[in-house]
């Protein structure tokens, strides 16, 4: 008995000691490497700034900062490692960036005038031969840029690059703006990590997934000198271990903080840089749905939505109420469409006179005796999905609707069901490149992979195919005001609000702006006070 | 210490009883009140727990809203109360089914060993290593949300444990000096595992199941995510919590007054579980 | 003994099996995949052409038994696969996150058994005084806490207040796994204690603790001897079902604590559909409750030698 009592004993101190040696081991590499860096940035005073960020991971399809793979440009810009050919303004426009000007010299042929004197941080000169080489890989690794730009040939003679397209692509400037076109040296490649040789003000010291990563400047940068000696991006996916990491001064600056923590900041320890972003929350009405196909209905979800309060009080100010597609920044969003606002009395007048009214009182309304249930589909990873359904839950209630909430992170396949939702509520970015034309074409023609409501509008496919062949930005924005208008005047659509993106940093860091894109974060402005 | 409190305890057991039937009456009652509360919940609150009021939004606790109001301006206490009937029904529903259906198997493998025991408790190596978001997510899938699918999907991959408890502790009863008395005097096996096996090991099983109501109730919460549980506007304790997460350190009683009310019921339950148990003892009775 | 723990460790391939198929199907079952979960994370709409060619890609397209049946060949051959997401090799990953997930399950349990124990003898010995309600009320506000909560407050005492600790853990340190530890070590022991105190409370009143009081052997002799040996058979199988579910990782904790766990890994790998992941997941899982049950039944033979186990002579 006391023999098995020892070796039971020893068996386990064995296993206990197995684990504790391999993770102490670990630890101590690590711990090493930790030190040495922190004690460098002591010794030589060097400016260092950390960031925290929701967004560096996987799942978010930003595994690295290759801009050829998934949405990893998205990080290679945000960080401030890669550069397009153009920029957007404030404003949404493009703008000369790595590129000094571009021609369009026919409808399927552009070229492009580059910058004289920029450098790769691998040391090679950006000429029109990089370029072309570097996109030539873009269109064979990245399946959306190759539908998008739908390149047949590119030509390169000294820092002029011509692009030549299988079909007109009207918007193609503006999709070379995407992060996905960050022009790396091909010739350095992308290393194992997931790391490249770019342009921009910072180049990656260490890239690791769903962890963060370690940035130095760029000392040959080609547009000003940048202010920070060392970076360390870190992704912190819990929104409240970001906030208590900047609250204890561990970062100095972060991005993607949940709403309820805004409190903490709002003093003079910190600094907000906040501005309105095209990522709408928008409800698509079901065109199968009993319930929604009624246009009466329709149009009383839309003046029973009370997106003012919804982004005044839940959202805390958080957002800005949206009338159409796009927001106020963009010279066709905002207020150049008009809709009905929130009018709870028009809208029982609205289902009255369609029939809609509540006989048995209990508050619901009813025609045919059929009551007036709506089911609204929604999904909880963006957290002003919820707290707008049960807004609405309650502005609805109010007219005789009955909303059904059904908030799933399964809404994928719920949705393809018509049978099962009569409004889904989601959350896209209606305009990635500034075009007008994107939203359109995923959402709401007959066409549309995302059109999951099966919206139909002859008037809608007609400007469409305009838009289509259209050239000239200022008629493209026209177009898109009629198409916005077109939807709106049908209903089919509520725009409820559109995201403020928000930075937040300690008091003594400047140069952190946000901008509507949301694609540039870490900039060449980015300084931090000692 | 330790001489003079065994003889203590030894000899409070003779008149424990008398003291353990009060104790057991008085916590009773306690939770019978809150079963009240819990059925006519509609009748007891202040306020209407789903009428919106955004102007009054995230007011902390004062004289008009004793646990202060929620984003929405909804009165928290109505809210508590309100949600006691989706948060106490649905864990007590769920730590029944899978207290009965885990013990019982468990006893069954326990005591007949075998083929049997090996089957059923390989089958429940699956179950507790199967991850049960797969599980729920599936469960959902098929069956959509509401909170009887949450409790069906948390009894699918619970009752193993109870099962495990169960089984243990039958192993080491059934080899004793009395079941074996039992078998030689005539008894079945049914009629031994009832009268002889499950007395001796209902009490850690009952104090198991007890502290699984406050688990279970946050479990709920958890799966509310994939449209399992409570859809809004229905109040619920767990979800409340969770949702309230963020503003922990801006408007803390979002977060602590449904978390008053789980501790407060988990309370009351486990101190009736153990007062049960102090009576049910067969060595109580043998005494008394 | 030697035969019996073979033919336990046999049934682990019909538990692989049944296991990897399960989880297969019930994730088809879940709907979605890999490719529509992504774009929805970025927000980024893509074609219905790109859609279906990054399934291809996948092997999405090809009918449920073909991709078992392929991620079975391949699992024979010891290979896991690549992440549907990051693209990396599913087992290089999956092994990256152990280090972390061994040393939180070794440090927390280890720190529930000395809260635990001592503290549960302590109530039962004092049953129904004032020490004993003190003990019993902490397990309840311990219980009751859900674990999210329990992990807020501690990082907001002890890093922002106290600043004894940083909120960001660098790496597998003492210093940063201290609150993650205490996190779970305060559920468990909440539940352990009162399992302890319920079990030395039932061995109290057995006929030979009364025996031993008259022939005269002294209490705490009788307590450290046969009271805590025969409560064993209860607190081991929960330790082992706990040590079970910790190996799995603990999501919430992992991700606030910024701990890299198999957890987090298991719970965006299953959200994500990233479907070899998940089945990496599900073998570890499976490996570690076959181990763990077996490692249970057989201590049950050293705890109590009264007990035989699947009718075979151990």
């Amino acid at each position: 008995m006391k023999k098995r009592w020892i070796s039971l004993i020893l068996a386990f101190s064995l296993f206990a000691a197995a684990i504790s040696g391999c993770a102490k081991e670990s630890a101590d590499s690590e711990t090493e490497n930790g030190q040495e860096t922190s004690q460098e940035e002591d010794s030589q005073g060097k400016k260092t700034f950390v960031f925290g960020d929701t967004t560096f991971n996987a799942e978010n399809g930003e595994p690295d900062l290759n801009p050829h793979r998934d949405n990893s440009g998205w990080a290679c810009m945000r960080y401030g490692v890669g550069e397009t050919l153009f920029k957007f303004s404030d404003a949404m426009e493009i703008e000369p960036w790595l590129a000094k000007s571009y021609e369009n010299v026919d409808e399927l042929t552009w070229t492009v005038t580059l910058q004289d004197d920029v450098y790769f941080t691998s040391g090679r000169h950006m000429d029109g031969e990089a370029v072309k080489e570097c996109l030539e890989a873009l269109v064979e690794n990245h399946e959306r840029a190759r539908g998008d730009l739908s390149i047949s040939e590119i030509t390169a003679e000294g820092q002029t690059v011509t692009i030549k397209t299988e079909v007109p692509v009207p918007a193609l400037m503006n999709y070379l703006a995407d992060p996905y076109g960050i022009i790396i040296d091909m010739e350095a490649g992308v290393t194992e990590d997931g790391n490249v040789s770019a342009t921009g003000p910072y180049k990656a010291v260490s890239v690791e997934t769903d962890k963060g990563v370690e940035l130095v400047k760029n000392e040959d940068y080609w547009n000003g000198e940048p202010k920070i000696d060392e970076i360390t991006v870190k992704t912190i996916s819990d929104g409240d271990t970001l906030t208590m990491a900047l609250q204890s001064g561990e970062i100095d600056a972060a991005y993607g903080m949940p709403y309820a923590s805004y409190p903490l900041f709002e003093n003079d320890g910190y600094t907000f840089s906040s501005c309105a972003t095209s990522r709408v929350f928008f409800g698509a009405m079901n065109y199968k749905s009993e319930i929604t196909s009624d246009p009466a209905v329709r149009e009383a979800i839309i003046l029973g939505i009370d997106k003012e309060s919804f982004v005044e009080t839940l959202l805390d100010g958080n957002g800005y109420p949206a009338v159409g597609v796009y927001p106020d920044s963009f010279t066709f969003g905002g207020d150049a469409v008009t809709e009905d606002s929130y009018d709870p009395e028009k809208a029982k007048q609205v289902l009255e006179e369609a029939g809609w009214v509540d006989t048995d009182g209990d508050g619901i309304r009813e025609k045919d005796g059929k009551d007036l249930n709506l089911r609204w589909l929604t999904y909880p990873s963006r957290q002003e999905q919820p707290l707008l359904a049960e807004s609405a839950q309650s502005t609805l209630k109010d007219i005789g609707i009955n909303v059904e909430i059904n908030n799933t992170a399964d809404h994928n396949s719920i949705r393809t069901d018509t049978d099962a939702w009569d409004i889904y509520v989601s959350a896209i970015v209606t305009a990635p490149t500034g075009d007008p034309e994107y939203f359109f074409t995923y959402c709401c023609l007959d066409s549309s992979t995302q059109n999951v409501g099966y919206y139909h509008s002859d008037k809608l496919e007609e400007l469409a195919a305009q838009m289509a062949q259209t050239f000239d930005t200022e008629k493209r924005g026209e177009l898109a005001v009629q198409m916005q208008q077109t939807i709106l005047d049908d209903n089919a659509y509520v725009f409820c609000s559109h995201l403020r993106m928000s930075m937040i940093a300690k008091a003594s860091v400047t140069g952190l702006v946000a901008h509507p894109c949301d694609y540039y974060e870490i900039t060449v402005d980015l300084d931090i006070a000692e | 210490m330790s001489e003079k409190t065994a003889s203590v305890t030894v000899r409070r057991q003779i008149v424990r009883k008398d003291h353990t039937k009060g104790k057991m009456i008085f916590f009773g009652v306690l939770v019978l009140l809150l079963l009240l509360m819990t059925i006519f919940a509609e009748y007891i609150c202040p306020y209407d727990p789903n009428q919106q009021n955004l102007d009054q939004a995230l007011q902390s606790p004062g004289f008009a809203h004793p646990f202060g109001t929620d984003r929405y301006g909804r009165d928290m206490l109505s809210r508590v109360i309100i949600g006691s009937q989706t948060s106490i029904f649905s864990a007590l529903v769920l730590v029944a089914i899978i207290t009965v259906v885990g013990t019982v198997i468990g006893m069954i493998c326990g005591y007949a060993g075998g083929v049997i025991d090996s089957v059923v408790m390989r089958i429940s190596d699956i179950c507790l290593a199967f991850p049960g978001l797969v599980f729920a997510l599936a469960i959902a899938a098929i069956l959509n949300g509401g909170v009887q699918n949450a409790v069906i999907a948390l009894a699918a991959i619970s009752w193993p444990k109870y099962s495990r408890i169960a089984r243990s502790q039958t192993l080491s009863v059934k080899n004793t000096e009395y079941i074996a008395a039992a078998r030689l005097a005539g008894s079945g096996s049914f009629g031994i595992v009832v009268r002889h096996v499950l007395p001796n090991i209902v009490g850690s099983i009952l104090v198991t199941a007890m502290l699984d109501i406050g688990t279970m109730m946050m479990e709920i919460a958890g799966l509310s995510f994939l449209g399992l549980g409570a859809q809004p506007p229905t109040a619920e304790w767990g979800s409340m919590m969770s949702g309230g997460r963020s503003m922990l350190q801006t408007y803390p009683w979002v977060v602590l007054t449904p978390g008053l009310a789980i501790f407060i019921s988990v309370v009351l339950f486990n101190l009736l579980g153990d007062t049960i148990r102090d009576y049910m003892d067969p060595r109580n009775s043998r005494r008394g | 003994m030697k035969k019996y723990m073979i033919k336990r460790l046999l049934l682990l391939i019909p538990i692989l099996f049944g296991i990897t198929f399960l989880s297969f199907a019930m994730m088809r079952v879940a709907g979605s995949d890999a490719v529509l979960q992504r774009v929805d994370a970025s927000g980024v709409m893509l074609s219905e052409e790109v859609i279906q060619e990054q399934r291809e890609e996948l092997g999405l397209d090809k009918p449920f038994l073909v991709q078992y049946g392929n991620w079975l060949v391949r699992f024979l051959q010891g290979d896991l696969g690549e992440s549907y997401i990051s693209g990396n090799d599913v087992f290089d990953e999956f092994v990256s996150k152990l280090p972390a997930t061994l040393l939180l399950t070794l440090t927390s349990i280890l720190l529930t058994v000395v809260i635990s124990i001592p503290l549960g003898i302590l109530s039962a010995v004092k049953q129904n005084r004032f020490t004993d309600y003190l003990i019993r009320v902490c397990s309840f506000i311990g219980n009751s806490l859900p674990n999210f909560f329990v992990a807020l407050v501690l990082m907001y005492v002890f890093a922002i207040r106290l600043g004894a600790f940083p909120v960001i853990s660098e790496n597998l340190s003492i210093e940063s796994a201290a609150l993650p530890t205490l996190t779970l070590a305060i559920a468990m022991s909440a539940k352990y204690l009162r399992q302890v105190r319920a079990a030395v409370l039932e061995e109290l009143s057995k006929p030979y603790v009364v025996g031993a009081k008259a022939r005269g052997i002294r209490f705490s002799v009788t307590l450290w001897k046969s009271v805590l040996r025969a409560s064993f058979v209860t607190i081991f199988t929960l330790l082992a079902m706990s040590i079970g579910s910790l190996l799995g990782g603990t999501a919430i904790v992992e991700s606030i604590f910024m701990w890299d766990g198999v957890g987090k890994l298991a719970v965006d790998a299953i959200n994500m559909r990233d479907y070899p992941m998940i089945q990496a997941y599900v073998v570890w899982m499976a490996l570690i409750y076959v181990v763990v049950n077996l490692i249970t039944d057989l201590s049950y033979c050293f705890l109590d030698p009264r007990i035989r186990l699947g009718g075979e002579k151990v």
